[in-house]
């Protein structure tokens, strides 16, 4: 019995679920998890999601957008104020930025570069990121945005040719090559608080790339003593940054942590009560949500004290930990939408653990392409291929696909535009883009294949869906379309290969359909519009019209939509886009997909953002509920290992008897 | 022996020559520069970034020796940084890949030694249970276990490892790993003991068909007759002749300690070389896959060197001319 009762107590005492220390019970720490490590955490390249989850949250911009508002809204963060455009007499236009005064970067060894811990942020950091924005050597992917910066692309070949002629010019330090080199033109620093920015045309967008990490200010300290050299980490995994939370361990394949900086504006000077750096007040709301924000309005930012990040690879066992509290969010897996979601909304048993479920539409747009420069699907076939794609695009059923693949998420789309962002009409329905079989074969005979039999040459009409994926899944996924359009009588043949390959068919212009989707980079109309220009055409320029839609009347329009105002001119300019687009059918447009979000009820304020946009400082946690329900959900169950015991003695016993018996 | 060993080293210097050739074919074959480039940087990057990912990362030399070019190309370079292990930076993330190694060694190794120690452990002792109660119930039960064990897939173990010990038993956490000594225990527990009962079938039904067939030999007969107890005969006579086919198993086994457990440490979230192949598989990462082809390979040819060279330990009638 004292043999049992002392294997009980071990057991009981080393048997236990909990993956965090227990010291950590009681603090405000936010446990969350990742799939895919960041790349790099290099501001000037860090784009994907996956960075953005510690980019996001250390880089401080001298914008951002206000966390309730939408549609969004540009608040100033670093900066004192948005600043307004100053149109020039030679056709540019100027934004003035200014700092707020006592700014600083994290304490970090790479100031001792420049002898201290930490030093005060100037407008010089800003220009020294926007000239790494255009070095060669950076490899930025937001190069083109940035292009209409005054002087940018001199700077970049300024750069290259010296670097080539110069050697030694090469192995000065970054920031004496860009001193050498002279900076870029239209980036004027006019004091320690105050810098300009020219555009060589309008460009009213470039306010959003403000708020994104790309433009922080970067020390020069940072990436000249982080040069992956001497035992020293890179500068894409070592940031030297001033945002609310800074990163205090990168395991990047295991885990890594974000602590409260202490140098953040929002907790040096909580008296400016900046709109960055407390919770914001706003009016409109419905009341039990502005009831559950109204003890924090005006409180000061960050509420928690740590962000632990662990990685899991795969869902299933993310999604248990989940459950068993120790995550304090997750997202939906498929393979447990059933048990999670009832009815469009939280299960009971979901209910009863007291979660809370936050829908929101992700800003982007899927959609199947047809590649204009293709003889039969293209413009080249005039009328008689225009009939053909508003044909297809009406037998295309994306509710039912919808249901099949993704749990019934996502809204189906109308158009390009997703919802939250300037242009989208909740009201508009696309004629061709609903289900109207009789219709699309009426069209199906106006353009030459009734019956999906070409009227001049007697045989089927057959086109090729190029896929970018060999798996059985992504096949059937596929498939489905290629149905859609069989019940047309249009035979379309998948045509599946590696990414690589598809990618090389795309450079070829060989291929005639095709499924892609977009993320908005920021929440303007112009950065869904614009993949359809001419400019952007893929046989063009190589750029993200995949399509290779050329419409002048659309690229006019796009023109002036461009450096307008959200309006109602603007509106109407975007309405008649919409038409063109309605008519001629580039694009079937698919969904829009939708987020699901599951979070407990210790976790506070989760506001879905859509865009990928810091949230983290708003959160808070009550650590006393979460220890409490983590305790109640996670009891060990003991008795089986004696039942084990059990079981094996009284299987094993007879047999060793039987067998010395009979040995005997 | 050393004459032997030099041939069987030389043979294995040109296996790896040939394996180093075959992954240039197979991996400058399948995929371009370019699209290496734009896998890791993405679509929407400027054909001049992707110049310059290229220059950073060693693509931009032509892939062939040439005239003018008989040293500066990929052939000769993909050579060279792999027979000097130096990988050069992750085509993904632009790390370098020998950290990524050496980082990645020490979680492979927290998991596979102890999964490999405990599961010959076990395995030796459960096969010779059962060989030393051969043709009873005990014995075929054992069998049937074993055979029934080796069938199912080791992702099934996995699962049904995590949903019992983890969620509904909740002894240990169902994911995670922390390297720091106190609670490294706690993580590593459940991995090890899936990995060991995923093992344990096919390890049982060869280690006790070995034994069975030393347990008729005529040696056996001598040392029971001369009053050998059964356990002293089993323990010492039988295991002690039987080690040539185990350790012929066991040896061949020690490669993939160093190269980690593929599915195990995806899924137990354990930051090994293992989970860094699967990463690398996934993110396209040639140059990281590269690596570790390269390093299997050459684990696996000095694994057979040495099981050769292990089989004159335990047995003094082998020579190795």
């Amino acid at each position: 019995m004292r043999v049992v009762l002392a294997v009980s107590l071990v057991l009981g005492v080393a048997c236990t679920n909990n993956p965090y220390p227990e010291k950590d019970d009681g603090k405000k720490v936010l446990y969350a998890q990742y799939h895919e490590p960041p790349k790099t955490l290099d501001p000037a390249v860090a784009y994907s999601t996956n960075d953005h989850v510690v980019t996001g949250k250390v880089y401080d911009t001298l914008l951002e957008y206000h966390y309730l508002k939408r549609p969004y809204e540009l608040i100033p963060a670093l900066a004192e104020a948005v600043p307004e455009p100053q149109e020039r007499a030679d056709g540019s236009t100027a934004y003035r930025f200014v700092l707020r005064e006592d700014l600083w970067f994290q304490e970090d060894p790479c100031f001792s570069l420049s002898g201290g811990e930490t030093r005060r942020i100037l407008a010089q950091d800003f220009a020294f990121e926007l000239m790494r924005i255009a070095d060669p050597a950076v490899n930025s992917p937001v190069i083109d945005p940035f292009s209409n910066v005054r002087g940018f692309r001199d700077f970049a070949s300024r750069l290259k040719e010296r670097r080539a002629a110069d050697p030694a010019f090469g192995r000065l330090p970054v920031h004496e090559q860009y001193r050498e080199a002279g900076g870029i033109s239209g980036v004027e620093v006019l004091g320690e608080r105050e810098f300009e920015v020219v555009l060589e045309t309008s460009y009213p967008q470039i306010l959003y790339w403000f708020a994104m990490p790309f433009t922080t200010p970067v020390p020069w300290e940072a990436i000249a003593y982080y040069d992956g050299q001497g035992g020293r980490p890179a500068f894409a995994d070592h940031p030297v940054a001033s945002g609310p939370f800074m990163l205090t361990r990168y395991d990047k394949q295991a885990r890594f942590v974000l602590e409260r900086n202490p140098n953040w504006y929002g907790l040096r000077r909580p008296e400016w009560k900046a709109p960055g750096a407390v919770f914001p007040e706003v009016t409109g709301l419905a009341p039990e949500e502005a009831e559950k924000f109204a003890a924090y309005v005006g409180k000061p930012l960050p509420f928690l004290e740590r962000v632990e990040y662990r990685r899991e690879k795969e869902p299933i066992p993310a999604f248990t930990k989940f459950l068993q509290g120790y995550y304090d969010s997750a997202g939906v897996v498929r393979e447990s939408f059933n048990k999670v979601i009832q009815e469009n909304d939280l299960s009971e048993e979901m209910r009863a653990m007291g979660m809370d479920l936050e829908r929101s539409v992700v800003p982007a747009v899927f959609y199947i392409g047809f590649n204009m420069d293709d003889p039969v699907v293209g413009r080249a076939g005039g009328e008689r291929s225009r009939k053909l794609r508003q044909a297809m695009s009406l037998a295309v059923d994306v509710e039912e696909y919808k249901r099949l693949f993704m749990n019934g998420r996502g809204l189906p789309a109308q158009s390009p535009i997703p919802p939250g962002i300037f242009g989208h009409d909740e009201e508009y329905q696309n004629p061709y883009r609903r289900v109207d079989l009789q219709r699309a074969q009426k069209l199906l005979a106006e353009a030459g294949y009734p019956g999906g039999v070409d009227e001049r040459t007697k045989r089927p009409l057959r086109l090729t869906f190029d896929v970018p994926d060999t798996s059985p899944e992504s096949r059937l996924r596929f498939s489905f379309w290629v149905r859609q359009w069989r019940r047309l009588g249009i035979d379309v043949e998948l045509a599946a290969t590696t990414y690589n390959k598809f990618q090389e068919k795309v450079r070829d212009g060989a291929y005639q359909i095709f499924q892609w989707g977009w993320v908005a980079d920021y929440p303007d109309p112009e950065n869904f519009l614009f993949l359809l220009t001419t400019e952007m055409a893929r046989s063009v320029s190589g750029g993200p019209n995949t399509a290779n839609f050329q419409d002048k009347d659309f690229d006019r329009l796009f023109a002036e939509m461009k450096v307008l105002p959200s309006g109602p001119e603007r509106q109407r300019l975007v309405e008649q886009m919409r038409s063109i687009l309605e008519r001629e059918r580039p694009w079937i447009e698919l969904f829009h997909p939708e987020d699901y979000a599951l979070t407990h009820a210790w976790l506070r304020n989760v506001v879905p953002a859509g865009l990928s946009i810091p949230t983290t400082k708003y959160f808070d946690v009550d650590p006393e509920l979460r220890a409490r329900l983590r305790s109640e959900w996670n009891e060990p169950v003991l008795w089986p290992i004696f039942l084990l015991f059990g079981l094996a003695a009284a299987v094993i016993a007879p047999g060793i008897v039987t067998f010395y018996k009979e040995r005997q | 022996m050393l004459a032997y060993v030099v041939r069987r080293l030389s043979y294995g210097a040109l296996v790896v020559l040939g394996v180093l050739f075959f992954l240039f074919v197979l991996f400058f074959a399948v995929s371009t520069p370019d699209d290496i480039a734009r896998r890791a940087i993405g679509d929407k990057a400027m054909p001049e970034v992707i110049e310059q990912w290229k220059i950073n990362h060693g693509y931009d030399k032509p892939k062939w020796p040439g005239p003018g070019q008989w040293s500066d190309n990929l052939l000769v370079e993909h050579y060279r940084r792999m027979l000097t292990f130096d990988f050069g930076r992750s085509d993904a993330d632009g790390t370098p890949i020998l950290d990524r190694i050496a980082k990645g060694a020490g979680p492979s190794l927290a998991l596979t030694l102890p999964m490999f120690a405990i599961g010959l452990v076990i395995g030796l002792t459960l096969s010779l249970f059962v060989a030393f109660f051969r043709e009873t119930y005990i014995d075929k039960a054992g069998v049937f276990l074993a055979v029934l064990g080796m069938s199912v897939s080791v992702l099934l173990y996995i699962i049904a490892g995590q949903f019992l010990l983890g969620k509904v038993l909740k002894w240990f956490p169902v994911s995670g790993f922390d390297p720091a000594p106190g609670v490294l225990w706690r993580f590593l527990a459940l991995p090890v003991a899936v990995g060991v009962i995923a093992s344990l079938g096919s390890d049982v039904r060869f280690y006790r068909t070995v034994f069975v067939e030393e347990i008729h030999k005529d040696y056996v007969r001598t040392a029971r007759a001369k009053g050998c107890g059964e356990g002293r005969i089993m323990s010492r006579h039988v295991l002690g002749n039987a080690m040539i086919p185990v350790l012929t198993n066991v040896v061949m086994v020690i490669p993939f300690l160093f190269t980690g457990a593929l599915l195990t440490e995806a899924f137990f979230g354990i930051p090994g070389l293992g989970s860094l192949t699967v990463d690398a598989i996934n993110a396209n990462d040639f140059s990281t896959l590269r690596s570790m082809v390269y390093i299997s390979a050459l684990l696996f040819v000095v694994a057979q060197i040495l099981t050769d060279i292990s089989y004159t330990l335990v047995d003094p009638r082998v020579r190795l001319e």
